[in-house]
């Protein structure tokens, strides 16, 4: 399969730090790849760096073919704005937009009219069972239908990549179960790849293939199923 | 758990230490911007309080007591000019030993002798000798002390005379005390000298409404930084077992230890800055370093009362938390303020708008009273319904909204209007009052004060006023002008002509149509610009002085007068008017000859018509009106725009994840900033464009019902102000903006 991301050789230090240290992974189109590993290894490090969020200290980052991390942060913007989508770990969410608006925010952000994002946006409502939620705010979700919400927020434009951190990290078990069915589901349906950070292995059995990361490298590549 | 608490705001972490050092610098500038106003009323009472000495003699500064064993003193005070500035000049004569000494004075000047005031020394020694030095006889044997001197720029002279010499002279007063009734406690009349009671009164009730209530909103909202933040913490305490008590020490501790340190770093920065303030002319004169001074009260209470109300507020503010401990970790659709809160701002108007149909209070204290609650409930109106001025207009925003920015901010403006209006509460006073004192000002300048001051006949034509002002008739005292004095008056290099006014029949007790004054035709042809006579007459009749509604105008045609010239002549002279070339030279070696022929007779020295009118009490109340209103601009704008920075800092830090992650998932920075923009921008808008609403419709009730005039448009000036304050308002917020990218970084997407 083609790699539609690639790490090649990544480093990457907070200060004194070293987060990464020669990190290199492909992820293929349309994969659903989990990266694992200890408190601290460098995974989250990881996925901001093929995101376009950091730029590494040294190696190269690859989306589609052409190198990004050289890019200057104003386009590194621009395609995390139009082609990839995320999900974090918790407050996300913008605490004064109802939960439709919230969804609706990428489609904004893209110049979409007001009315056609909103339409849009009230779509994601049955299909991650939310009816009735649409005029809710954050703090008026649980946190099982706050994520949910951000779920549909990262999905809403029909990204190429979902990089999700952590998304059920703050949900419990029965929560975190929902979120992932419909993560994998969706993005199955649309074709979206999904780089996915977890050290939960219950969440990583989503996952078509894992990476571990350990000490800031990639350290074990398996299929998730083995 | 004091402790504990200590050890948590201490050695928290960078995040708290740069929170409590955020919060004690806002609270710093807050503090001494509240020490200065205490300071500046401090200061106006004690610069006020020095004027009680030249108050002595008046009727309304007596002694109800008569004072008895000493000798009794003539006393005589005049006002003078020199190159624009006032000069206070007191005549004192002593009768004996014990004749009471003025203050700042170490004992009385003989006849030949006089003190001056520094500032007057200095000026004397600077001017040439004809223009001022001349005027006062003999030597100068030392200056005036502090203690007699309102402002260390006031221009005053004592004059030593003999009391044979000044008791001759009619407006001379023999007084056995010297006065210590300030001009704001005169019990009756007494000199336009300082601040009466009226004024005093206007100056407090401004300075709290304008100044110090915007101070405490800043110094409010400085206490809040990071206030959502800091709850979550306290929140998250709840959840692992701390009681309510517990967080509520823990978060008294932290507000108290940031304010405490605030309060001490703000009493530094005012004294550090005292002595560059008392050189700002707030009053139109400088301070004594000591006069911006602060009462134990005031000590106390602002270094007790901010910490304590400060401990309080952050109590309050804990209610959600200790009430539940999820009440902060949830944002929930808050409680929309109500439309009774347009009550108070209704009443304040209505009670204005009462006042033009039934009129206004028929006494002067009824009449401050019921202005200044008509006012101050406005005022107040103003903030109390601003919250829900600003929720209208974010909801109809919202259903407009396009783009992201918009629709963000106007959720967040809807969401809390409160917080939103809080920020802006500052600047929407100091507008409403600049609007209302600016509207009063034009106003009263169109009706009152003539444009005619600054053309080239009115700086250049010296007047001397001869008129002697009983209670009940005026006389003409001088018969005639010296000889000598005319001599001087026509070598004096710049002087042009000179028109002698004689006071005719009807001069003391004048007719409807003024009193009638006679010139012969020959001097007047010297000085066309005040008029000429017809063809062939040898004398004319005019206006006998300039306080008759006379003004300098050449195409004015004198009736003739069947008078002889010589007839004329031997009239006594009301008043003498010499035309010169406008050079400070030319008007002050006239003045200090007219002074000299006619001694202090007369009330008024020798003036130019434009520095009449700028004496007269019309112009000097415009001026104080004028003054204030720049120093409630000048102060309070700048408070207004920190405390709408530090709103804007406080809800950014709020904010910061979910605008750190709405930044990474791609959100351009700029949306990011039209939020910010957006949400300052609107309430800023709207709240100046009702606070000036407002301030003008509370200044147009006044006028109708006080002074029965119709509001004018304000000049270039408040329109300039205005603008500047806004520009200034929205430069602060744009230079929050900087904050925005560092708080919105990669680091924002860790899981904390």
């Amino acid at each position: 399969m083609t790699a539609l991301v690639e790490a090649r050789g990544v480093y990457f230090s907070f200060g004194e730090t070293p987060a990464l240290r020669g990190a290199s992974m492909t992820v293929s189109a349309g994969e659903i790849l989990a990266v694992m590993g200890p408190s601290g290894s460098g995974k989250s490090t990881l996925l901001h760096c093929l995101a376009g969020i950091l730029a590494p200290d040294r190696g190269e980052v690859h989306f589609a073919g052409a190198r990004i991390d050289a890019l200057p942060e104003a386009q590194r913007s621009a395609l995390r704005r139009d082609r990839f989508g995320f999900v974090f770990q918790f407050g996300q969410l913008v605490p004064e937009l109802s939960a439709e608006e919230n969804i609706a925010l990428p489609l904004l952000l893209s110049g979409t009219r007001r009315a056609d994002a909103l339409e849009r946006a009230r779509s994601w409502f049955p299909r991650l069972d939310l009816d009735g939620l649409e005029q809710r705010r954050s703090g008026e979700l649980s946190g099982g239908q706050a994520q949910r919400v951000a779920l549909a927020r990262g999905l809403v434009a029909e990204p190429e990549v979902l990089f999700a951190d952590e998304p059920t990290g703050a949900l419990d078990s029965l929560a975190g179960e929902q979120v992932m069915n419909l993560l994998s589901s969706h993005a199955r349906e649309q074709g979206t790849t999904v780089v996915l950070v977890t050290h939960e292995a219950r969440v990583a059995a989503y996952a078509d293939r894992e990476v571990i990361v350990r000490d800031g490298a990639v350290t074990v590549l398996t299929p998730a199923s083995a | 758990m004091i402790a504990f608490a200590l050890r948590l705001t201490l050695r928290g972490g960078r995040e708290a230490l740069a929170r409590l050092i955020v919060i004690a610098a806002a609270v710093m500038i807050g503090v001494a911007l509240l020490l200065t106003a205490l300071g500046g009323i401090h200061a106006v009472h004690a610069q006020n309080n020095r004027y009680a000495w030249l108050e002595t003699g008046t009727a309304g500064a007596a002694a109800r007591h008569a004072v008895t064993n000493v000798d009794p003193e003539w006393w005589l005070l005049t006002a003078d000019e020199y190159d624009g500035q006032q000069i206070g000049r007191v005549d004192i004569a002593a009768t004996g030993p014990s004749s009471p000494v003025p203050p700042g004075l170490s004992e009385l000047p003989r006849p030949e002798e006089y003190y001056a005031s520094p500032a007057l020394a200095e000026l004397i020694r600077s001017a040439p000798r004809s223009q001022l030095a001349d005027r006062y006889p003999g030597r100068m044997i030392g200056t005036i002390g502090a203690a007699g001197l309102p402002s260390p720029s006031t221009l005053v002279v004592v004059v030593g005379r003999s009391a044979s010499a000044l008791s001759s002279t009619d407006r001379a007063v023999r007084i056995s005390r010297i006065s210590t009734t300030p001009p704001d406690q005169c019990n009756g009349a007494c000199y336009a000298i300082g601040y009466n009671n009226n004024s005093i009164d206007l100056i407090l009730s401004v300075v709290t409404a304008a100044i110090l209530f915007p101070i405490l909103i800043f110094i409010g909202t400085a206490t809040r930084l990071s206030a959502a933040r800091r709850n979550q913490r306290f929140a998250a305490m709840r959840l692992v077992g701390a009681t309510p008590r517990q967080v509520a020490i823990i978060s008294s501790v932290e507000s108290t230890l940031a304010t405490a340190l605030g309060v001490a770093a703000g009493f530094a920065l005012f004294l550090l800055t005292r002595p560059l303030l008392v050189d700002v002319p707030f009053t139109g004169s400088k301070f004594f370093p000591g006069d911006l001074s602060l009462s134990i009260t005031d000590i106390l209470a602002v270094a007790v009362g901010v910490p304590i109300a400060a401990a309080i507020a952050a109590r309050v503010a804990l209610r959600r938390v200790v009430v539940s401990p999820l009440g902060v970790s949830r944002r929930v659709t808050p409680t929309s303020p109500k439309p009774w809160r347009l009550i108070p701002l209704l009443l304040g108007l209505g009670e204005l708008v009462m006042f033009v149909v039934i009129g206004r209070p028929p006494t002067i204290d009824g009449q401050i009273a019921a202005y200044l609650t008509g006012v101050l409930l406005t005022m107040i109106g103003l903030v109390v319904a601003g919250p829900w001025l600003t929720m209208i207009g974010s909801r109809a925003l919202v259903r407009r909204a396009r783009r992201p920015a918009s629709l963000i901010a106007a959720r967040r403006l809807a969401d809390n209007p409160h917080a939103a209006f809080r920020a802006v509460s500052g600047l929407v006073l100091s507008l409403f009052v600049a609007s209302i004192a600016f509207g009063i000002i034009t106003t009263f300048d169109s009706y009152r004060v003539s444009d005619g001051s600054s053309s080239v006949a009115a700086t250049s034509t010296l007047v001397a006023d001869l008129t002697s002002y009983g209670p009940r008739s005026r006389s003409a005292p001088i018969e005639a002008l010296p000889a000598r004095a005319r001599q001087a008056l026509g070598r004096t290099p710049g002087v042009e002509g000179i028109v002698e006014i004689h006071a005719g029949p009807g001069f003391a007790r004048p007719d409807q149509a003024g009193p009638q004054g006679f010139v012969t035709c020959a001097e007047l042809a010297t000085v066309p610009r005040v008029g000429h006579c017809p063809p062939g007459a040898q004398s004319a009749v005019v206006r006998a002085g300039y306080r008759d509604g006379w003004e300098a105008n050449p195409a004015t045609l004198w009736p003739a007068s069947a008078r002889s010239a010589a007839e004329v002549d031997a009239l006594p002279i009301a008043t003498v008017v010499v035309a010169t070339d406008g050079s400070t030279t030319a008007i002050e070696r006239a003045r200090t000859v007219l002074e000299n022929a006619v001694g202090v007779v007369v009330e008024f020295a020798p003036t130019t018509i434009a520095e009449d009118q700028a004496l007269s009490a019309d112009t000097q109340r415009s001026k104080g009106y004028q003054r204030l209103a720049d120093v409630v601009i000048l102060t309070s704008l700048p408070i207004a725009g920190c405390t709408l920075a530090v709103s804007i800092v406080a809800g950014l830090n709020d904010r910061r994840r979910p605008f750190g992650l709405l930044r990474l998932t791609g959100a351009p920075l700029a949306v990011l900033r039209r939020v910010i923009a957006f949400e300052t921008a609107v309430p800023l808008l709207l709240s100046a464009l009702a606070a000036t609403a407002a301030g003008f419709a509370a200044a147009y009730l006044f006028l109708r019902s006080q002074l029965g005039e119709t509001l004018q448009p304000p000049t270039l000036g408040y329109y300039l102000a205005v603008a500047a304050g806004i520009v200034a308002s929205l430069a602060l917020v744009a230079s929050t903006l900087p904050v925005l990218d560092r708080i919105t970084g990669p680091e924002a997407a860790r899981n904390d």
